[in-house]
């Protein structure tokens, strides 16, 4: 592998019949970098949640995935609304989705607990009217980083 | 046991047939896509009641190989379409998916 790999994707706000698409296509790169299986499986939850989110909340946004020997990156940027209380986010249960997108099977509150849960490191900086950059680490090598 | 041997033991209504040589141990049950993100194990069967294209791309992330659409529902023709251009499989039952999930157990489908 390169030392270093990255790939980005522009995920449009409410756009159901493409989300998915860039959470695919960055599977389908870690596949072809030769990432072990356990570690593409995590990616694509992170992903999968991150991308939701920019399709749900925020009206979309830059998703990013970044590959070196070591670790895996995914970061989430948007211009969105921001969350309020990022304590409150991170519970599971609690979301803000409207009825519409519930009725999908969105809003369960748990994508942001499911990127936490397979990430080694989370980082959410978030402000109120300007967006939300959501970091997400992946280390190849256990002992790395601190699971959870 | 394959997916077509799983279509047939059901006698299911397939609308899409992808690789039915796939072999299936486990499955999974739910509405909420986080829940099955999150919970799921890979190549699980999927039962559901969602019918429309959101849940293909659970199912290529998720690597599902079959996805089952419980009391009656239909798929949308987007998600017909998506489950043919990614190769997954997807079939209706008029069954419950408590019924379906009985029927998936005592085939020796776990959880
Ligand atoms: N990028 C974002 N911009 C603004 N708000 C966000 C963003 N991501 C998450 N949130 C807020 O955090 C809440 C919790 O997010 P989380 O992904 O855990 O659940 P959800 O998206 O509501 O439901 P689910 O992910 O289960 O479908 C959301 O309901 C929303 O209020
Ligand atoms: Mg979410």
């Amino acid at each position: 592998m390169d030392s270093r790999y990255e790939v980005e994707f522009k995920v449009r706000g409410d756009d159901f019949l493409a989300a998915g698409e860039a959470s695919n296509q960055i599977k389908e790169t870690l596949i072809m970098l030769g990432v072990p299986s356990p570690i593409s499986r995590r990616a694509s939850v992170i992903t999968y949640e991150a991308e939701m989110n920019l399709v749900i909340h925020s009206g979309g946004g830059i998703l990013r995935a970044i590959i070196t020997p070591e670790k895996l990156t995914i970061e989430a940027k948007d211009q969105g609304p921001g969350i309020p209380d990022l304590d409150l986010a991170m519970r599971e249960g609690f979301s803000t989705a409207s009825d519409k997108v519930r009725e999908m099977g969105f809003g369960a509150g748990m994508g942001l607990p499911n990127i936490k849960r397979n990430s080694d490191c989370l980082q959410i900086d978030s402000l109120i009217g300007k967006g939300t950059i959501l970091t997400a680490t992946v280390f190849f090598h256990q002992g790395e980083g601190n699971r959870g | 046991m394959t997916v077509t041997s799983l279509i047939e033991a059901l006698g299911l209504d397939v609308h899409h047939g992808g690789n039915g040589n796939v072999h299936v141990s486990r499955g999974v049950v739910g509405d909420l896509l986080s829940f099955v993100m999150g919970g799921a194990p890979e190549g699980a069967v999927w039962v559901t009641l969602q019918t429309h294209v959101n849940i293909a791309a659970v199912a290529v992330l998720k690597e599902i190989p079959l996805v089952i659409l419980a009391s009656g529902r239909i798929p949308d023709a987007e998600l017909l379409e998506r489950c043919r251009k990614e190769g997954i499989s997807i079939a209706t039952a008029s069954d419950s998916p408590f019924d379906l999930c009985g029927a998936l157990h005592d085939l020796g489908l776990k959880g």
